[in-house]
């Protein structure tokens, strides 16, 4: 089943074409990835995908929903079922990381406190942080934590498709192979959907089931890793190399 | 009709005990988030003990808040995570319970938000206002040395960021004090006309507006318009470009940060501050003399030959001479709020706030002790 289908989309923003027609499909409970270069439009396409910005034709159907052209209800409907990680994190400043979390539980479900408070105990849990980041404001934490709050944020709902961008940018790299690991078992033991934007090559080998390559504002390249990595692109050849350089060569050609 | 209606509560479990004598929780159904609320009080009615074994056979599904609420509940009950026995649950649904067990195992608490009392309240606000003044004053100092450098060196004035600062702090606050002023200035000449005209006194008018206009509201009108409109302009400027570690980059060039954004600015205002007053001056004059003919049989012929008479050019100067110190503790405070402030977006908005307030406070502060001052040299 396609959870997320994106058809032709094109995206211009005065003469500048960012994408000329951008198609791909998302099947459900995989974990999927879009590469590209810097400028390439990538977090362009996902603000598009989550109803945030229109693109100037094309469709993008999130769980069936055409998120341009469905009634507001409806998607209203279909953003209760998904999850954003912003960039940045994008939490809310004035409220503490347990309140930012329990935002999304407050506003959709009626929950006693007594749960609130689990549910918020079990986001942060499993987004990796300390129950003694919970009463700190966003402005109190460290880039890594604040990614982390975030996504706890983010999971809140138990959402059906969860958009990740640029999730592991500015982490270390043990704490972003844990997140890796930690969204892997998200798919897993869970089924949720993930479509994450990243730089990042070793998300790319240690957790994705398939990659996408923006470039030139069409899809380059999709498929799984292995395969991708062996296409004959400039820029796909380039970004691998830059791996290969640093393993000695051993990854082959 | 279903056959066999259950009760409410064994929709989501129920507690067995079988041949041998050992309890088993069956849990049934689709164990949703939705249904939260109905699934903790099923657990919390299950009457949980610490030897009972979990059997999934009936499950349909399982997420992770329900998970949660499961391992919190057997926890409860004294069972510890390792010692949990699942049997009949499908894969999934065992993995899903494992991976909860295993988060579970610090069982931390969250913490309560601690809340202060009135009074501690009080004291904390007490001491971060002393802590504001004291900086104040320290960036008073620091600025007051920047300025002197200028002053030393005039070349070091940075000239392009001045004139940008004087045409938004100046020429684009044109229009509002205008209209302010002019309104006030027929507020006040209609107030004083209903007081004399019921003793004939009707060309005292003019001496009233002549007066009060120049020495005492224009200026604090005007310097009340110039906060919020510059003095807040610069928290947020400044503000956004911390945030950016904008202030930061002019640090690590060798520049002083007080020299290239803070000088310009004070000086931009103090210089524009009093041609906005003398603008008002005007404006408000011009209002008095607009409503005195209608209602006061006042020509403006009249008005002009009378206001020549007894407004003694020293009123003016009064009012005038305020206007720069008026700018300059605006600039400073909206300066110093923009280069201090925390470093997250809420953080710039209650800046920008506390600017107008603390500027329009000072405002009025210094128009007293002035009013005190000039009173003392008979001015």
């Amino acid at each position: 089943m396609d959870l997320v289908e994106v058809d032709n989309i094109v995206t211009r923003f005065g003469a500048q074409r960012v994408h000329a027609g951008v198609s791909f499909k998302i099947v459900a409970g995989t974990l999927v990835a879009l590469i590209g270069g810097s400028g390439s439009g990538k977090s362009v396409l996902l603000r598009e995908m989550i109803g945030l910005l229109r693109p100037d034709a094309g469709t993008v159907r999130v769980l069936g929903t055409d998120m341009w052209a469905a009634p507001e209800a409806e998607v209203a409907a279909v953003r209760r079922q998904i999850g954003v990680l912003f960039q940045d994190g994008a939490l809310w400043s004035s409220l503490t990381v347990a309140q930012n979390v329990a935002a999304p539980l407050r506003e959709r479900e009626k929950l006693p406190t007594r749960l609130l408070r689990a549910l918020v105990r079990l986001r942060l849990a499993q987004a990796g942080l300390p129950a003694s980041a919970a009463n700190k404001l966003p402005s109190e934490l460290s880039g890594g934590m604040r990614k982390r709050a975030a996504l706890a944020r983010a999971l809140a709902l138990e959402p059906r498709v969860l958009f990740l961008d640029e999730p592991t940018s500015g982490l270390d790299p043990i704490t972003a192979r844990a997140f890796d690991t930690m969204v892997r078992a998200l798919v897993d033991d869970l089924g949720i959907t993930v479509f994450v934007v990243t730089h990042d090559i070793d998300t790319l080998l240690g957790a994705v089931d398939r990659v996408i390559v923006l470039g030139q504002g069409r899809v380059r390249a999709d498929g799984p890793v292995q395969d991708v990595m062996h296409i004959d692109d400039p820029w796909v050849r380039a970004y691998f190399a830059v791996r290969t350089m640093i393993e000695g060569g051993e990854d082959g050609s | 009709m279903p056959a066999n209606p259950r009760p409410a509560g064994l929709r989501w479990c129920a507690l067995e005990s079988d041949a041998s004598g050992s309890k088993r929780l069956s849990l049934r159904g689709a164990w949703q988030l939705a249904d939260l609320t109905a699934i903790d009080s099923a657990l919390r009615g299950a009457g949980l003990t610490r030897s009972v074994v979990l059997d999934g056979g009936g499950l349909e599904s399982i997420d992770m808040p329900s998970a949660w609420l499961l391992a919190d509940a057997l926890r409860a009950a004294g069972i510890a995570p390792e010692q949990v026995q699942l049997l009949d649950f499908s894969d999934v649904h065992r993995r899903v319970i494992e991976r909860v067990l295993r988060l579970d195992d610090k069982n931390q608490q969250l913490p309560r938000r601690k809340r202060l009392g009135a009074l501690a309240q009080f004291g904390k606000s007490s001491i971060e206002v002393a802590r504001m003044c004291a900086g104040h004053v320290n960036f008073l100092g620091e600025t007051a040395e920047a300025i002197a450098q200028v002053v030393a060196r005039p070349t070091r004035l940075r000239m392009k960021e001045l004139t940008v600062q004087f045409e938004q702090c100046g020429l684009n606050a044109i229009p509002v004090v205008a209209l302010v002023t002019l309104l006030i200035g027929i507020v006040i000449a209609y107030l004083l006309g209903l007081q004399a005209e019921k003793y004939g006194a009707n060309l005292f008018v003019v001496d009233g507006v002549g007066i009060g206009v120049t020495r005492e509201f224009a200026p604090i009108i005007v310097a009340v318009i110039v906060a919020g409109r510059s003095g807040a302009a610069f928290t947020a400027q400044l503000g956004a470009m911390r945030l950016g570690e904008e202030i930061d980059a002019i640090r690590t060039l060798g520049l002083s940060p007080q020299q290239v954004l803070v000088v310009p600015r004070v000086l931009a205002l103090m210089l524009c501050l009093p041609l906005l007053v003398f603008l008002g001056d005007v404006m408000s004059i011009l209002g008095a003399v607009w409503i005195a003919e209608p209602m006061l049989d006042i020509t403006p012929t009249n008005f002009l030959a009378r206001l020549h008479e007894t407004l003694s050019v020293r009123h003016v100067i009064v009012g005038l001479a305020k206007a720069p110190a008026f700018a300059f503790f605006i600039a400073l405070i909206g300066s110093r709020m923009g280069m201090t402030v925390g470093r997250d977006t809420r953080a710039v908005g209650l800046a920008t706030t506390s600017t107008v307030v603390q500027s329009i406070v000072a405002v009025i502060l210094l128009d007293a002790a002035f009013a005190v001052i000039f009173q003392r040299l008979n001015i």
